[in-house]
């Protein structure tokens, strides 16, 4: 009786660590109120998806999986930027409102974060 | 005026053809080796970092430096990794007529550009930018790209033409500006 106790005591506790474990990726099925994480893709001279809508709090992540070095600027007038991201380097912004931004290095580079209405 | 700015950038445009085609289409029978290609690929980028640093030399223009930093910066990076897969493969970069070729124009070039100055060496060399990049991507193309055999060789090729693109954008707009 007491094993049994002991079995069923286990088999409890790892249940409560896989549903702790889970929290994160069950975020995509349960409707969650707290800040989102979401990321950009700078490759091949392009910042991918070149126009995100997020929540006002959400943080979004800049990654350079390109060939050169980038940055992330506020356009036009690098109100905000990033240091230079070499290849694999990784740019977090906290979003509190909508605007364009551009690499500073290659200027033709543009996109939009848009905050959801 | 308008016309003479034309004229000017099919100089720039012919100059930096009669430099690189040539020797494209002389090699267009017989096939480069992925050693040749490798050669030809770190040629093309140190000579823009050449012109970069001559650029850097001469030139008070800040937009012009900008640009000069950006291409050394760029193409110091292409490079890097191109010589690292090359090592990584055991490839030897091999020299061959391309790369002669390119050599010659950049010597060319670069005799043209020091023989300026002030705006003149400005607009120079903002225009062989956009002409030598034009004329790279063309070769980057139609040649290095269809002939490379390893594969890993020929997506680093691939994901080099946004960037030489990108460049070209930014050196006819630079261009314009004189």
């Amino acid at each position: 009786m007491k094993k049994f106790i002991q079995i069923v005591a286990v088999c409890f506790s790892v249940c409560l660590i896989l549903a702790g474990c889970d929290n994160g990726s069950s975020s995509s099925t349960v409707e969650s109120t707290g800040p989102q994480r979401d990321t950009v893709i700078i490759k091949l001279m392009a910042f991918t998806p070149d126009t995100l809508t997020v929540n006002k709090g959400d943080t979004v992540v800049w990654i350079n999986q390109d060939i050169v070095a980038h940055d992330v600027s506020h356009f036009p007038d690098r109100a905000w930027h990033s240091d230079t991201l070499n290849p694999q380097n990784v740019f977090v912004k906290v979003i509190d409102d909508s605007s364009s931004y551009f690499c500073s290095i290659h200027p033709t580079m543009r996109a939009t974060v848009l905050l959801k209405k | 005026m308008k016309r003479m700015r034309k004229s000017m950038n099919w100089l720039a445009v012919t100059v930096a053809l009669i430099l690189f085609v040539p020797a494209a289409k002389a090699q267009s029978q017989n096939p480069l080796s992925d050693p040749e290609i490798a050669s030809v690929a770190v040629t093309a980028n140190q000579i823009d970092v050449d012109y970069g640093q001559l650029a850097l030399k001469k030139s008070h223009n800040a937009d012009i430096r900008k640009f000069a930093e950006t291409m050394i910066s760029d193409h110091k990076n292409i490079i890097q990794q191109a010589t690292a897969l090359a090592q990584r493969l055991h490839v030897t970069p091999k020299t061959n007529a391309m790369t002669q070729s390119l050599l010659n124009g950049e010597t060319a070039t670069m005799k043209t550009l020091k023989a300026k100055s002030g705006t003149a060496f400005d607009k120079a060399y903002a225009q062989n930018e956009a002409a030598y990049h034009e004329a790279v991507v063309g070769a980057v193309k139609t040649k290095l790209i269809p002939e490379t055999q390893n594969a890993e060789l020929k997506g680093l090729l691939q994901s080099v033409v946004p960037l030489l693109e990108h460049h070209t954008m930014m050196a006819k707009e630079l261009a314009s500006k004189f």
